[in-house]
């Protein structure tokens, strides 16, 4: 008797959910199958996309062969992320540490403009990403949204203590939501829930928080793979959105990232490539050579 | 379905306080309430029992059968508190708890002998809590045999499988479908034996206006498979109601969310709807969240 591979088709699909307007737009999720699966019933139409960390800030604590790439320009936010583009992004992601009342507790108005600058000095979708700081980032964040009107640009962390208010000011002025839990799929779902009242579920990305490669990524691992299969598989509404691993800020803090450089780009890399497999659609990165490393892996060269 | 009123428990602020200022009437109401509510046994829970050990126990259960004629459950894991609860028994008692850990075992299981009560038996080993349906089966069988080797018939044994909060991140609902199976089984495995749970444990951690909800679905669905006991709190008159078969409509909804039927919600009220849901969260097949009402 001949034998046949089994073949799954799956009944859920991940909403496909674009970033920025026009020209400087891209999709991500939209897949009905699960990550590498290849053999089953089902595509990806939107492969995982890379950006690249731009902070709002000179950064102070950076080892030496992670400033290097972008040494002349990582005094100025507009630069360095127009630099950025040189390494083939898909977008581009800037960090507003400053803003933290623990860092500069730099004004919102500050921040807004300088989102503005940057989106409008490039040519790929901007990811923004708050200080994490609740409190602030309701004021931070609504008012880069209002400044930004109009720009889809891709904001958070939204959080179950912020999602109201940070989410209603992402929602009046034309963008799209970083909805982000820690590391649990129970809290995850309850904010997706929650969220969706009031807000669109195909403007919504799940940030379920990307941990390191020896400082709890395999956590990461098994709830992205999970956040997948329940959505892919049981057809699960509040789990069928996209995810970003933002890890970069994460790998770099490690000891083994900071002490050379070709072991920070392995961190890096082999935290990207775990998170990629377990189902990853937009992963935020660090060093440039990281992306280059991982665009090579894979296409296998 | 017998029900083992919980409510005299020292986790409770007002009975602590009682017990250890000796006031009656705190207890006494309680155990008057719940016999009036329809449970069938009363149980003591009085934690590890540090200090006036045998005396608090002789206090707490005859002043509880000063005011009802029901049975009592003796629920603590200090052996000699257990003695003296049961020695006071008038009516035949539940030991409440032994488990197949080394020292429970040894010192619980002879007390269910020498006092001819009937005996809650946990899946607990030494061990630990058994991760999965057939551990579970294999550490029961291996604690009953023991029982059964001391003179301990299997109709005498009330086994526990132990719920854990079904809202636990990732392993909740694991647990409560792999107790839902354990249920079913446990006749076919251990013929003879009884079942218990501590139903208000798979609400533990949710929040507290939906904790009534979850109980009564997962001990409706318990039940259906075979439960033949539960400590759970028998002023929820909805709960009583269900399982005295006052709801039909309700448990023939909930058992049809269990066999994984279409079932039109846009037919059904809210409630129904509420308990369609959380039958859905406990049998696995949605994720769970504590928002899972509203979405």
């Amino acid at each position: 008797m001949e034998y046949k591979a089994p073949v799954e088709a799956y009944s859920g699909v991940v909403r496909e959910v674009t970033i920025g307007k026009g020209k400087k737009s891209l999709k991500i999720g939209g897949e009905n199958i699960l990550p590498l699966h290849f053999f089953d019933q089902g595509s990806n139409p939107n492969p995982a996309k890379f950006a690249l960390e731009v902070l709002d800030m000179k950064p102070e604590d950076w080892p030496e062969h992670a400033v290097e790439p972008l040494r002349d320009v990582i005094s100025n936010s507009v630069s360095w992320a127009k630099k950025c583009q040189d390494f083939a992004v898909d977008a581009v992601s800037l960090f507003l540490v400053s803003t933290d009342p623990a860092v500069k507790n730099a004004p919102a108005d500050k921040a807004a403009a300088l989102a503005k600058e940057v989106a409008e000095a490039i040519n790929v979708p901007l990811i923004i990403y708050g200080s994490g700081d609740e409190k602030k980032d309701v004021e931070v964040l609504s008012k880069v949204a209002e400044v930004c009107d109009g720009m889809n640009l891709l904001i958070g962390p939204v959080l179950k203590e912020n999602y109201e208010a940070v989410g209603k000011a992402i929602l009046d002025h034309g963008h799209t939501a970083i909805a982000q839990s820690p590391l649990d799929i129970n809290l995850l779902k309850e904010l997706n829930v929650k969220l969706s009242k009031f807000f669109p579920s195909d403007r919504i990305v799940i940030d379920p928080l990307s941990s390191a490669l020896g400082y709890g990524m395999e956590y990461s691992f098994s709830l992205v793979e999970r956040v997948k299969q329940i959505g892919v598989i049981t057809k699960d509404s509040m789990t069928m959105m996209p995810i970003i691993a933002n890890l970069g800020g994460e790998c770099w803090k490690t000891k083994q990232a900071k002490e050379n450089k070709k072991q920070g780009l392995l961190w890096e890399g082999m935290t990207a490539l775990s998170l990629l497999l377990a189902g990853a659609n937009i992963i935020v990165l660090r060093h440039p050579e990281t992306l280059k490393l991982i665009k090579e892996t894979i296409e296998a060269r | 379905m017998v029900i083992i009123g919980e409510n005299i428990h020292v986790i409770a602020k007002a009975v602590s306080t009682a017990i250890r200022e000796r006031d009656a009437k705190v207890i006494q109401d309680l155990a008057k309430a719940q016999t009036e509510a329809g449970a069938d046994y009363i149980d003591l829970n009085v934690g590890p029992m540090k200090k006036d050990t045998e005396e608090t126990m002789q206090w707490l259960v005859s002043t509880v059968q000063e005011v009802t004629d029901l049975p009592l459950s003796i629920d603590t894991m200090n052996p000699v508190a257990m003695e003296a609860g049961l020695k006071a028994c008038q009516k035949r008692p539940l030991l409440n708890s032994a488990s197949g850990k080394t020292g429970s075992k040894e010192q619980m299981l002879p007390l269910a002998k020498k006092y001819n009560c009937d005996v809650v038996i946990s899946v607990m080993t030494d061990k630990g809590m058994p991760p999965d349906v057939d551990s579970k089966i294999e550490s029961i069988m291996d604690t009953v045999t023991y029982a059964n080797e001391l003179g301990i018939p299997n109709e005498d044994i009330w086994v526990d499988p132990i719920l854990l909060p079904v809202s636990t991140a990732g392993e909740g609902q694991r647990f409560a479908v792999a107790n839902l199976e354990f249920i079913k089984i446990l006749e076919d495995v251990l013929p003879g034996v009884k079942s218990t749970v501590g139903l208000s444990n798979v609400s533990n951690g949710v929040p507290d206006q939906l904790r009534p909800l979850l109980n009564r679905v997962y001990l409706v669905m318990l039940g259906r498979n075979g439960l033949y006991s539960a400590i759970a709190d028998p002023l929820d008159k909805e709960l009583m109601s269900l399982i005295k078969g006052e709801m039909p409509k309700i448990v023939e909804l909930i058992y049809k969310a269990m066999d994984g039927e279409d079932i039109d919600l846009s037919a059904l009220s809210q409630k129904q709807v509420e308990y369609v849901k959380t039958a859905r969260v406990l049998k696995g097949e949605t994720l769970y969240s504590n928002a899972w009402l509203e979405s």
